[in-house]
C-alpha cells in the first residue's frame, strides 16, 4: 500500500514512519497544504495520513483540493486535538476515518489498510463523538440521514468501549463484513447529515 | 482663512513641499496642489482671487514660500517659519477684513487660530511647555478681546458664549482624540502582553516544570508526561470539561485522571451525554473508579478503556482493560473481593455490575444505574438496544 503521510512536525513523520509495518510504504511527506496537495496529485497514493491541524489550513483544506480530482485517494486523519469539531470537520470534508497520535505502529498498520480497502476507520473517541451527535429523542428533519439504526448504535458504543471489529462480530454474532458496513453506512450519515449538531461543528471549522 | 483651517494645517504641512518642477513663481502652489491632491490650476486660482482681498492672497503667497522647505531640503530655519506664520496670519487678517468682517472679530479670530496652530504641533521650534504658554496665552487673548469686543451689541451677547464654547471644542478635540487614540493603542498592546504572560506563566509552571523533573527522574518520565498532557489538553480544550466536577462526566474525569497519576496507566476516557451527580451516579463513579484500580494493579498492561454512556434512560460506564484476565468464578481472595466491592456499591443504589473476563483475554466491567433524567432535560423515552447480559466463565 502506498501511503503519503501529511504532517507539519518532522518528529512525529519520522515515528510514524519507523512504527508501520512492511505492508504500508511511505512513499512522500509533505508538512504543508501548499506541498501536500500536488503531491498527493502527482504520486496518486492508496491512503493519505492527514493532521488535522496543518499551518496554512489545516487537513480539510487537503482534503478539498485533492478529492475532486483524485476521487480514488482516500484520507484518514490523525490528531492529538480533542475537539470535536476539529474531527467532525475533517471526517464531513471525505476523511474515511479519525485515528489518534497515541495510536499504536501495528494498529495504525491495520487502520490504513482499512481506510485502503474502503472501510471506515473509527477510534473509541470517533465513536463517542458520533453518538453525540446523534443523540436520541431530538427531532430530525430526515430520518434517513439524521438517526442512527438500534444496530448502528449498538455497533458504535462496542467501538466506543474498545472493542475491535472482530470482537464486535463475535459479541453480536455478525460477520466482520457486517460491522463494517455498519460502520461505513454510520460515515455515510456524518457526511451527508443535516444534524444540528454536526452542522453546528462544521461551522465552527468554517466548512460551510 | 477660517477657524477649520489651522486643525488640518498640523496635519498638512508636514508633506508640503514647494515644487520646482512645476512651477511659476516659487512653487508654492504647485507644491499645496501636490499635498491636497487637487488641481494646481484651481489652488492658483484662490490664491489670485485672495490678492484682490486687500491684497491677502500676494502675502499668503510669500507666507508660504518662507514657511515650505523646497523639495528635500531641510525645513527653513526658525525664524523665516515664524515670518512665514506672521505672513500667513496677516494675510487671514487682510483677506477678512477684505471680505468686510468687523475687526472686532478678525482680530480675536487671528489670536485663536495662531493659538491653535502652537497647540497642535507648529511650534516653530519652541519647547513643548513654552509653546503650550505662547498658545493659551494667545487664545486667552483671542477668547477675550471677542467677548469684550462684541459685549456691545445685543446680537453679540448671544454670540459670546457660543464662541466660548466653539473655542474650548477646537482645543479641545484634536488633543482628546489623540489621547482616545493613544488609549486605544495601549489597551491592545496591554492585552497582548498579558495573553503573552499567561501563556509564558502556564508553560513555565507545567511544561517547563515537568522537562525539568524528567531529566531529574526518567523512571518517572511517562507519568509525569501523561499528567501533563492532560493538563495542557484541559486548557487548550476547556470545552471539553462541560461542567468540572459537579457533573458525572465531570467527575468520571476527574477519576480517570487519579488513576492515572496514581498507578501510571493511561486511562482513555470516551464518553456520550452526561447526567446530574446525585446518589446512584456517585456510586457509579466511585465502583468505576474501582474497577480502574483493578485493571492498573492486575492486568499486566497500561492502558485503560472507559466508556460512559449516559444518552439514554440507564447510565453505564464500562471499564476495559486487554491484559491478563482472570476467571469470575474461581476462588481468587483478591480478586473476587474486589468484584465483591464493586459489585456490593451498585447493588446498593439498585444497579448492576457485570464483569467479563477469562484469562488471557482481558477484563471488562461494566456498571449501570437506571439514569433518572439526563443533563438534557427529559429524554427518558426510547431506550437504544444493548447488547444482551453475559457473564463468560
Amino acid at each position: 500500500m502506498r501511503v503519503v503521510l501529511v504532517d507539519d512536525h518532522d518528529l512525529f513523520r519520522a515515528g510514524v514512519r519507523a512504527g508501520l509495518d512492511s505492508s504500508v510504504e511511505v512513499v512522500g511527506e509533505a508538512g504543508t497544504v501548499a506541498e501536500a496537495v500536488p503531491l498527493i496529485k502527482e504520486l496518486d497514493p492508496d491512503v493519505v495520513l492527514l493532521d488535522v491541524h496543518l499551518p496554512d489550513g489545516g487537513g480539510q483544506a487537503v482534503i478539498m483540493q485533492v478529492a475532486p480530482e483524485r476521487p480514488a485517494v482516500k484520507f484518514l486523519a490523525l490528531s492529538v486535538s480533542d475537539a470535536a469539531e476539529d474531527v467532525i470537520g475533517v471526517i464531513r470534508a471525505g476523511a474515511r476515518g479519525y485515528v489518534t497520535k497515541a495510536i499504536s505502529g501495528e494498529e495504525l498498520s491495520d487502520a490504513v489498510r482499512r481506510t485502503a480497502e474502503g472501510d471506515a476507520v473509527f477510534s473509541p473517541r470517533l465513536a463517542g463523538f458520533v453518538l453525540d451527535a446523534f443523540r436520541t429523542g431530538e427531532p430530525v428533519a430526515d430520518p434517513e440521514l439524521d438517526q442512527l439504526t438500534a444496530r448502528e448504535r449498538e455497533v458504535l458504543q462496542l467501538i466506543a468501549r474498545g472493542y475491535r471489529y472482530k470482537e464486535i462480530a463475535a459479541r453480536l454474532h455478525l460477520s466482520v463484513r457486517t460491522v463494517e458496513s455498519h460502520v461505513s453506512a454510520v460515515l455515510r450519515k456524518l457526511q451527508l447529515s443535516s444534524r444540528h449538531e454536526l452542522t453546528r461543528w462544521a461551522a465552527e471549522r468554517r466548512l460551510i | 482663512m477660517s477657524t477649520i483651517g489651522p486643525i488640518r494645517l498640523p496635519l498638512a504641512l508636514p508633506r508640503v513641499t514647494r515644487d520646482d518642477d512645476d512651477r511659476v513663481v516659487a512653487g508654492v502652489c504647485a507644491g499645496i496642489a501636490r499635498a491636497l491632491d487637487a488641481d494646481v490650476t484651481f489652488v492658483r486660482l484662490t490664491f489670485s482671487l485672495l490678492a484682490f482681498a486687500s491684497g491677502a492672497g500676494i502675502v499668503a503667497y510669500v507666507g508660504a514660500w518662507a514657511l515650505l522647505p523646497a523639495p528635500g531640503a531641510p525645513l527653513p530655519s526658525r525664524k523665516r517659519r515664524i515670518l512665514g506664520a506672521l505672513l500667513l496670519v496677516w494675510s487671514a487678517v487682510l483677506a477678512l477684513r477684505g471680505l468686510g468682517v468687523a475687526d472686532s472679530i478678525v482680530w480675536p479670530v487671528a489670536c485663536f487660530a495662531a493659538g491653535l496652530m502652537l497647540l497642535n504641533g507648529q511650534t516653530f521650534g519652541l519647547d513643548e511647555r513654552r509653546a503650550r504658554l505662547a498658545a493659551g496665552t494667545l487664545i486667552l487673548i483671542g477668547v477675550v478681546t471677542f467677548i469684550t469686543g462684541n459685549t456691545g451689541g445685543s446680537a453679540s451677547t448671544l454670540l459670546a458664549p457660543g464662541a466660548v464654547a466653539i473655542a474650548l471644542l477646537l482645543i479641545l478635540a484634536p488633543w482628546a482624540w489623540r489621547l482616545a487614540r493613544e488609549r486605544e493603542a495601549e489597551r491592545a498592546a496591554r492585552i497582548r502582553t498579558e495573553e503573552r504572560a499567561d501563556f509564558a506563566a502556564r508553560v513555565h509552571d507545567s511544561v517547563l516544570q515537568t522537562l525539568t523533573l524528567i531529566q531529574k527522574d526518567p523512571g518517572d518520565a511517562r507519568r509525569l508526561a501523561r499528567r501533563q498532557e492532560r493538563e495542557l489538553r484541559a486548557w487548550l480544550y476547556p470545552d471539553r470539561e462541560p461542567a468540572g466536577d459537579a457533573t458525572l462526566a465531570g467527575a468520571v474525569d476527574t477519576a480517570a485522571a487519579e488513576i492515572e497519576e496514581l498507578h501510571g496507566v493511561r486511562v482513555e476516557v470516551v464518553r456520550t451525554g452526561d447526567a446530574p451527580l446525585d446518589e446512584r451516579t456517585q456510586a457509579l463513579v466511585l465502583a468505576g473508579r474501582e474497577a480502574m484500580v483493578n485493571a492498573a494493579k492486575h492486568s499486566g498492561v497500561d492502558e485503560v478503556a472507559v466508556f460512559l454512556d449516559a444518552d439514554g434512560d440507564r447510565i453505564s460506564l464500562y471499564v476495559r482493560d486487554r491484559g491478563a484476565g482472570f476467571n469470575p468464578g474461581a476462588v481468587e481472595h483478591d480478586r473476587r473481593g474486589v468484584a465483591e466491592s464493586i459489585r456490593g456499591r451498585m447493588e446498593r443504589v439498585g444497579g448492576t455490575a457485570r464483569i467479563v473476563s477469562a484469562p488471557g483475554e482481558g477484563t471488562e466491567i461494566e456498571l449501570a444505574v437506571s439514569g433518572g433524567r439526563t443533563l438534557d432535560g427529559a429524554r427518558e423515552a426510547e431506550a437504544p438496544a444493548r447488547p444482551a447480559p453475559e457473564q463468560q466463565a
